[in-house]
């Protein structure tokens, strides 16, 4: 890591030219990568991410710079490049360093960067396997054991110090099966913001299995009617449609820029009576969580609809400036490449107060999401899609045959107010989302809810 | 630089008796100017550059990767590769490419890179040039220009040295527009210097505008136009299916089609690292094999699979030079160039006349979910016109176009006479597809 002394002279360049503040984000990124094709482990990838980004404001305007050349010279070059660009003159800085070390509340067994490569392809090798054995109509598993060991540092001009490492490690199963000339796929993709011991929660043979299942379902199904519907989803993965219909749109990426449905509606009713939201940032061992968010904010637990409710938006340093609004420990990133931005870290519809099976029995025909894919929003208009990976027809209260190819769509404001029902199995579902400040680990989750209307895209 | 790790690379696979490899580089430099309101809001630069070193370890192929360049990491970059070789179990049986004794020649526009203060001067102009095309034009808008420069250079130990170097200036603007108590937004996105501030702040702002007021369409059939734009981004997520090594894999519903028929007759699809008048294109693939053109698709028939040398030795074929890498740290894998289905022979008002009743859609969104490129199926919310007695009309919004790729490619009835190739290197014409699902109110 980067000496303070180093640190100090960098940050007093880039706020040399008039800037009133800047950052450094320091990044060593262990990423491994092992994939499973053809029943053989087919390749082993291992990469190592560095680099430096700086910061500097003047007011709301920015200037970011970032570079893999991690030598003296380099983060000089960098600094200098930010102070260029943010106006003229040379008046360097004196800026003191004072070091805090935030509680780790994400411990982690196993670090995966450092286990034995042989049981990493066993865990992966067992779940591609028990898919391959489950039925014969398993043509193909595809899986990926993906780890991260991302160790990050960030002073900034208001004399924080702080490091952070923050493990991750997931495995996805992709698989296909056919039948005559039909092929259909099915995933399963667990993570945790944990070391290997992830897969002590999540048996590797399970993954394999319930991807399996939902390729052989899909393979059976026919394809989705389409029209207006009432629609059960399930938990989980579900929770995509709160990511997408809403969450974007409270992001300040999009309020502070005026460019969401939701700009100037804090304390209004935007949901349901029945929903609350929250996103959560210091679940332990979550998929979505982090010590510290990457301006160096400590994470924290947001309720963002309160029963309907407006309640918080989720604020980064910039968009805390664009809206006079404060931090809310939001600020993410992809790697070093990228200016952070808010984004969400776990974020899920809460529990409420009816029975799963009161759910199901109240639905006279409509569909049962039972597993989502991901989905894509646009916050100015809300309008929003994504994708039902596995979904039933529901008739009279029971739920009937398999049916594939469905995708809902709609606007954020009409959905949140279409949820009626809100079940009791809250569970998560983990995503990598994108946006602008690239691609970040995000929990979705929710109980099961019913929409009492929703468009769902079918082919018949 | 690159001297010193490539040495220090060639001393440490020296001493542990490596003597198959490749030394895999390439880097990035980029700089970019954002507009909010009037002004600049946000200047970003970045220069990175990463390292991927594989050999063949006992018959198999090891990878490591790194970005941090000094002399104790590439040392550490060949144990680390031997040790992933060690454990990986699917046999290798090409090696590392020695090198072909011809290569061609890219003639991509040249690329003169914008100074930092084009770049800002370009953005505001393309800022104020929306506001300029309508009063309603309003906050939240936003143009991009950007220039960036990519570097790969392989180095091989057959003593195989090849680099490519691709630059390019780009402009985007985002126009958000409110009317009648609604707001709407629509982008452009070209090379700089391709079409003025003022055409593309027209373009963006006007496509915003029609949007508004659009309604929702009755669920049913229709006879679909797709824009060219989104042609190009539905074959996009499709064109794995024409990777041999998905085919192998038993993932491509294209595999052991071949000189079948699989499309259309009007539909010719090709696929050309050198591509008149597009910018990124190379002469060599991520093997270091020449790069070519080729048909991949001739009136409907299925020419050939693309491959590697991998996927071409499983296949008893060539390579047709389709080696790819997802980034300087993925394995070898396989991809497209500018694959492009070419142009048909109908004008796009034509197209409309022969929809007679239909939608004509300018918009898909979240193909990455609504698509799965294994099954063909699509079920994608999307947003375009009607059409009316074979004319544009109103606007429509929030409805799903659902169908099957491989069959839409089947059923083809028209393309447009014109290719638009986008950045992603995708290509395609407006194309007529008749009797389509459409779920809407």
């Amino acid at each position: 890591m980067i000496e303070k002394r180093l640190l100090e002279e960098v940050l007093g360049i880039a706020v040399s030219t008039g800037a009133d503040f800047a950052e450094v984000y320091s990044e060593q990124t262990r990423n491994g990568s092992i994939r499973h094709l053809n029943g053989k482990i087919e390749a082993i990838g291992d990469n190592m991410v560095c680099g430096v980004g700086i910061r500097a404001f003047v007011g709301t305007k920015t200037v970011y710079a970032s570079t893999s050349d991690v030598t003296r010279e380099g983060l000089i070059k960098c600094a200098k490049s930010v102070a260029a660009a943010v106006g003229e003159g040379f008046n360097v800085q004196s800026i003191r360093l004072t070091e805090r070390i935030f509680p780790n509340v994400h411990p982690v067994k196993i670090v995966p960067s450092g286990a034995d490569m042989g049981y990493k392809c066993d865990l992966l090798k067992a779940a591609c396997s028990a898919a391959r054995e489950y039925d014969e109509r398993v043509v193909q598993a595809a899986g990926n054991l993906i780890t991260v060991d991302h160790s990050i540092l960030i002073a900034n001009t208001e004399g924080l110090l702080t490091t952070d490492r923050h493990i991750r490690s997931r495995m996805a199963v992709q698989v296909t099966a056919a039948d005559g000339g039909e092929m259909q796929s099915g995933v399963c993709s667990p993570g945790r913001g944990m070391g290997l011991e992830t897969f002590e929660l999540f048996d590797p043979k399970d993954i394999g299995i319930t991807a399996a299942k939902q390729a052989l379902t899909n393979l059976t199904a026919s394809y989705c009617p389409a029209g207006k519907m009432t629609v059960a989803i399930e938990n989980g993965f579900g929770g995509v449609i709160f990511h997408e219909a809403c969450g974007h749109s409270l992001e300040a990426t999009s309020v502070g820029t005026g460019t969401s449905q939701m700009c100037g509606k804090l304390g209004q009713q935007v949901a349901s009576t029945k929903v609350t939201a929250i996103d959560d940032g210091t679940i332990p061992g979550a998929w979505g969580s982090v010590n510290i968010d990457d301006e160096g904010n400590e994470t924290r637990r947001n309720v963002l609809i309160e029963n309907g409710i407006l309640k918080s938006y989720m604020v980064d340093r910039l968009g805390s400036r664009r809206m006079g609004l404060p931090m809310t420990g939001n600020s993410r990133r992809q790697d070093y490449t990228f200016e952070p931005t808010s984004r969400m870290t776990n974020t899920f519809i809460a529990n409420g107060e009816d029975k799963n099976e009161d759910i199901i029995a109240s639905i006279e025909y409509g569909l049962y999401a039972k597993s989502m894919g991901g989905g894509s929003v646009n916050p100015l208009t809300g309008a929003f899609n994504f994708a039902v990976s596995e979904g039933y027809i529901v008739r009279n209260g029971k739920i009937c045959e398999a049916v594939r190819g469905a995708s809902l769509i709609g606007t954020g404001a009409e959905i949140l107010m279409n949820i009626d029902m809100v079940g009791q199995n809250l569970a998560t579902g983990q995503g990598m989302c994108g946006s602008s400040s690239g691609s970040v680990p995000t929990d979705v989750g929710q109980p099961l809810i019913r929409v009492s209307e929703i468009t769902v895209g079918g082919k018949e | 630089m690159f001297d010193r790790l490539k040495n220090a690379i060639a001393r440490r696979a020296a001493e542990l008796g490596v003597t198959e490899y490749e030394i895999y580089y390439s880097s990035n430099s980029s700089s970019a100017a954002e507009t909010l309101g009037h002004e600049i809001s946000s200047l970003t630069s970045s220069t990175s550059g990463g390292i991927c070193f594989r050999c063949a370890v006992d018959g198999k192929m090891g990878y490591a990767s790194t970005q941090l360049m000094d002399e104790a990491e590439m040392a550490e970059l060949v144990d680390r590769a031997l040790e992933n070789g060690r454990y990986t179990e699917k046999e290798d049986t090409v090696g590392i490419f020695p090198g072909a004794e011809k290569y061609g020649k890219t003639n991509a526009p040249e690329y003169v890179p914008l100074t930092a203060e084009d770049i800002r001067r370009a953005a505001l102009e393309l800022q104020e040039a929306n506001y300029a095309v309508s009063d309603k034009v309003r906050e939240g808008t936003q143009s991009q220009v950007e220039t960036t420069e990519t570097v790969v250079r392989i180095v091989n130990s057959h003593g195989l040295d090849l680099s490519n170097k691709v630059g390019l200036n780009v402009a985007v603007s985002v126009a958000v527009v409110e009317d009648k108590g609604e707001s709407q937004d629509d982008y452009t996105f070209c090379e700089y210097g391709k079409k003025s501030a003022r055409e593309m702040a027209e373009e963006a702002v006007n496509s915003a505008l029609e949007k508004i007021g659009a309604t929702v369409p009755p669920t049913g059939k229709y006879n679909i136009v797709f824009d060219a734009k989104q042609m190009r981004t539905m074959l996009s997520v499709f064109a794995d299916a024409f990777s041999a090594k998905t085919a192998q894999a038993g993932m491509s519903r294209l595999a052991g089609k071949e000189g079948e028929k699989i499309a259309s007759d009007i539909i010719n699809i090709t696929d050309d690292p050198m591509r008149e008048g597009f910018s990124i294109q190379t002469y060599f693939d991520a093997e270091g094999v020449p790069a070519y053109k080729k048909d991949v698709v001739k009136n409907g028939v299925l020419m050939t699979l693309l491959h590697n040398r991998e996927t071409a030795a499983v296949a008893g074929c060539e390579t047709t030079g389709n080696a790819s890498k997802a980034g300087y740290s993925a394995p070898i894998g396989v991809s497209t160039y500018a694959f492009c289905i070419e142009a048909g022979e109908n004008t796009k008002d034509e197209l409309m006349a022969l929809a007679g009743d239909g939608i004509y859609i300018t918009e898909v969104k979240g193909l990455h979910a609504g698509a799965n490129s294994v099954t063909g199926d699509f079920s994608i919310e999307s947003a375009g016109f009607m059409i009316e007695e074979g004319k544009k009309t109103y606007p429509i919004k929030s409805f799903t176009v659902a169908g099957n790729f491989f069959d839409m490619l089947r059923d083809v009835s028209a393309l447009s006479n014109e290719v638009d190739v986008g950045f992603s290197g995708y290509g395609a014409p407006d194309l007529l597809v008749r009797d389509m699902s459409v779920a809407g109110k």
